[in-house]
């Protein structure tokens, strides 16, 4: 459980928590895509409206480097094995037993871009979920699926609150039956896949029957799905700010 | 006689509010097994060198559980939860960007695999769920592994030894093990 209520959602008043949700949905979506097509120079440059805007916010620093730390070592595995298989123009090549490994230039070049891109991603999503209330976030949703056809938008809407109050409740229960089949040294048995079944069996049982009494006091609340979201308002700052975004943006894939 | 048409209209009403029921038991399931898929990739179970996340095995029980159909509401609402910067995906936040990202072709591929498993399992029989949790291993696969090649630059032969061969292990495991739950948690669901 600890893992999950980690440094997520801050209860603040930023400047950042100031921009309508769907704003910010939007900027996530067009800066996404601009890091795919800009340069070293477009990156560097929002690299450093992102370190503003963390310095600014203000973002503990400890936090966000909890929160994204086991990103980077998967950012080192995509460098090297970037480095390592881009064909190119030869600079040195590493002799380890009857390994050879060729080092490019190319390579050398194309490793940290690609790092540096999902670097940013990351960063940037992590200011949004630090700076966004989950239901607010689910209101913005249904908002954006109101045009989409086939898509019940408030039953999507919803489900995503269930799916978040279900979370907790099922690292509680998996922490619980654990603990249980411990209790019962289950630590005895070898077989994992009758470890593991024995685990997962009372544990999906019990989830599934709370589910259904969860479903049968909806029903006696008398829940439908016409009801009322709450509504979203947007500001002159909000259509500024995009703006800014959107040239922010056009500059980046230009240089 | 005043008495069999009372009944008989209460039938209907019992008919049509069954159905409203039925429909609001699926959507919470489905979120349930949704909230499974996203605690599934904090549950780690330590076996052999690579420790198996239980992510895609969810994926394949909201197949075998929910059907084609809700089941992909399932993975389709958690897949919108990642997108919206919910921290449901492995390895914490990620937002949209994780579509982008060199993952991004296992999640996608998630959607038809949870729709094949869907389909195979409407007939309840062990052996056909099998099957169709192998070919959706593979279609995850297909599209997972070409993703992360076109992605990363790397060679082929690297995604498949960096995207696929390790885990095949640990999938044998999660099929055979999502065949068994399956088994014994069908009863509950039906139950009402």
């Amino acid at each position: 459980m600890a893992e999950l209520t980690g440094a997520f959602f801050a209860r603040e008043n930023s400047f950042l928590h100031r921009i309508d949700v769907r704003f910010k949905m939007i900027f996530l979506v067009i800066l996404s895509i601009t890091t795919i097509q800009a340069g070293f120079a477009g990156l560097f440059i929002l690299f450093v409206i992102i370190v503003a805007a963390v310095i600014l916010a203000p973002i503990s620093i400890k936090g966000l480097i909890r929160e994204i730390k086991y990103f980077f070592i998967f950012l080192v595995f995509i460098f090297v094995a970037r480095t390592l298989s881009t064909p190119g123009e030869k600079l040195f090549q590493i002799v380890f037993f009857s390994v050879t490994l060729v080092i490019t230039k190319q390579g050398l070049i194309s490793g940290p871009l690609v790092c540096f891109r999902l670097f940013l991603v990351v960063l940037l999503g992590y200011l949004f979920i630090w700076s966004t209330y989950p239901s607010q976030v689910r209101v913005a949703v249904a908002w954006f699926l109101r045009p989409v056809p086939l898509i019940p938008e408030k039953k999507v809407a919803t489900m995503l609150s269930l799916l978040m109050r279900f979370l907790p409740l099922i690292l509680q229960e998996a922490k619980e039956t654990t603990d249980a089949q411990r209790a019962r040294c289950i630590e005895n048995r070898k077989n994992p896949v009758y470890r593991f079944i024995k685990l997962a069996v009372p544990m999906l049982r019990r989830i599934f029957l709370r589910a259904d009494d969860l479903v049968l006091a909806m029903e006696a609340r008398g829940y439908s799905e016409n009801r009322t979201l709450p509504r979203l308002y947007s500001k002159t700052s909000d259509w500024l700010s995009l703006a800014f975004i959107v040239i922010l943006s056009l500059m980046m894939t230009q240089i | 006689m005043q008495l069999t048409k009372y009944i008989t209209k209460d039938k209907e009403t019992v008919r049509r509010e069954t159905k409203d029921s039925e429909q609001l038991r699926m959507t919470v399931h489905a979120s349930l097994l949704a909230a499974l898929i996203a605690a599934g990739a904090y549950i780690a179970v330590p076996i052999g060198p690579v420790p198996i996340v239980l992510q895609n095995m969810f994926i394949l029980l909201a197949g075998l559980l929910l059907g084609s159909r809700w089941g992909l509401a399932a993975v389709g609402i958690y897949l919108l939860a990642g997108a919206c910067g919910f921290p449901v995906f492995a390895g914490g936040t990620g937002g949209i960007g994780r579509f982008a990202g060199p993952t991004g072709g296992y999640l996608i591929g998630y959607l038809p695999a949870v729709f094949i498993v869907g389909l195979l399992s409407k007939y309840e029989k062990t052996t056909l769920d099998v099957v169709g949790m192998i070919l959706a291993t593979f279609v995850i696969y297909t599209i997972g592994v070409t993703w992360l090649q076109m992605i990363t630059g790397i060679a082929f032969s690297k995604a498949l030894a960096v995207g696929m061969y390790p885990f095949l292990v640990g999938d044998a495991f999660k099929i055979a093990a999502a065949a068994a739950i399956a088994k014994a948690i069908r009863p509950v669901m039906r139950k009402i």
